[in-house]
């Protein structure tokens, strides 16, 4: 009971807050937890593929295989894969979290991990939106600095790490 | 949002084609395994996923896009920065909101630089995820990535700046 507690404690705290607030104001919690409800539709299908490729990857790949590829000492091409993979990404990053934690337990380096988080913040199925509304030069400054802010914030947060 | 939909699909068909490419070449015993763990991961990511959901949802009712916009037009030089940084990494919407609010700060004299780090941190920090990253990376790293991001969106600010 009390692991269960801890494990689940921040769902429980919003479940309190959701319940408090609704006291107050339930018209506002209720069109809250519609727009969940369609978020969570709108992303079902990625948190199914998430589920299916996290066990097959805890089942049939071997421990520290991940690691010769996107291990702490793959190198270049270690980094260019984590970085690739979060820009082309969707969805919000933090839905990956648990896909992460299983490739960190079978060897992935902190630093490819970090990587990877960081290059999320390129979105590019929405690049052209953002250069309708923003336009061309900040759009592609922005996003060009934010590939070499993913690559640096490997490194800084890998060299904490020993692995 | 479609497009979630539609490049979830082409996610899904991928790992599919894995599952049936590996297992048909015998193990069924780790097929069962591995079908077994994806229930009991998919259940547990959805209700972590809908609680995160939810507070965003609420978060959404109480920030309009109009009353953020309103509240980051009081602000401008290095200071306008940091408090552009620092309520971005409170939105967690998806990234396409944040434009529009970026395109109206802009047209009324935002400085690129308030803008750029507002809209960073947006897609880079996101406060109310914290405590699942704490949970599944751990805290070192959680709280390194999330630091060296916040320094990174104010220089990264000042370079737009400076750069546009």
């Amino acid at each position: 009971m009390k692991t269960i507690l801890k494990d689940w404690a921040i769902e429980i705290t919003i479940l309190a807050i959701a319940i408090v607030l609704a006291f107050f104001n339930p018209s506002k919690v209720g069109s809250a937890l519609l727009s969940a409800t369609k978020t969570y539709l709108n992303l079902f299908v990625v948190i199914v593929a998430i589920a299916l490729l996290s066990s097959f990857i805890v089942v049939t790949i071997p421990k520290q295989a991940i690691g010769k590829i996107i291990g702490k000492q793959s190198g270049v091409k270690g980094i260019l894969i984590g970085a690739l993979f979060g820009t082309l990404m969707i969805g919000p990053a933090y839905m990956f979290y648990p896909f992460f934690k299983e490739l960190r337990d079978k060897g992935a380096g902190a630093n490819i991990i970090a990587t990877t988080i960081g290059a999320w913040a390129i979105k590019i199925a929405w690049i052209p939106f953002a250069i309708t509304v923003l336009g061309w030069k900040f759009t592609l400054l922005f996003n060009a600095l934010i590939f070499v802010f993913a690559i640096l914030s490997g490194f800084f947060v890998g060299a904490f790490f020993k692995e | 949002m479609n497009t979630n939909i539609i490049e979830g699909i082409i996610l899904l068909v991928l790992v599919l084609v894995l599952y049936v490419v590996y297992f048909i070449r015998g193990d069924k015993k780790k097929l069962k395994d591995a079908s077994k763990k994806s229930a009991k991961m998919f259940i547990q990511n959805s209700i972590r996923l809908f609680a995160i959901f939810v507070i965003i949802a609420i978060l959404e009712k109480f920030l309009s896009p109009k009353a953020v916009s309103a509240f980051l037009l009081k602000f401008n030089g290095f200071t306008g920065i940091i408090i552009g940084a620092l309520t971005g990494a409170v939105m967690m919407s998806p990234a396409a909101t944040s434009y529009p609010i970026g395109q109206y700060l802009l047209a009324h004299n935002a400085s690129y630089s308030l803008v750029s780090a507002f809209l960073f941190t947006w897609v880079g920090i996101g406060v109310i995820a914290l405590p699942l990253e704490f949970k599944f990376l751990g805290k070192k790293f959680t709280l390194l990535r999330n630091s060296f991001t916040f320094i990174a969106a104010i220089l990264l600010a000042m370079l737009m700046g400076a750069l546009l």
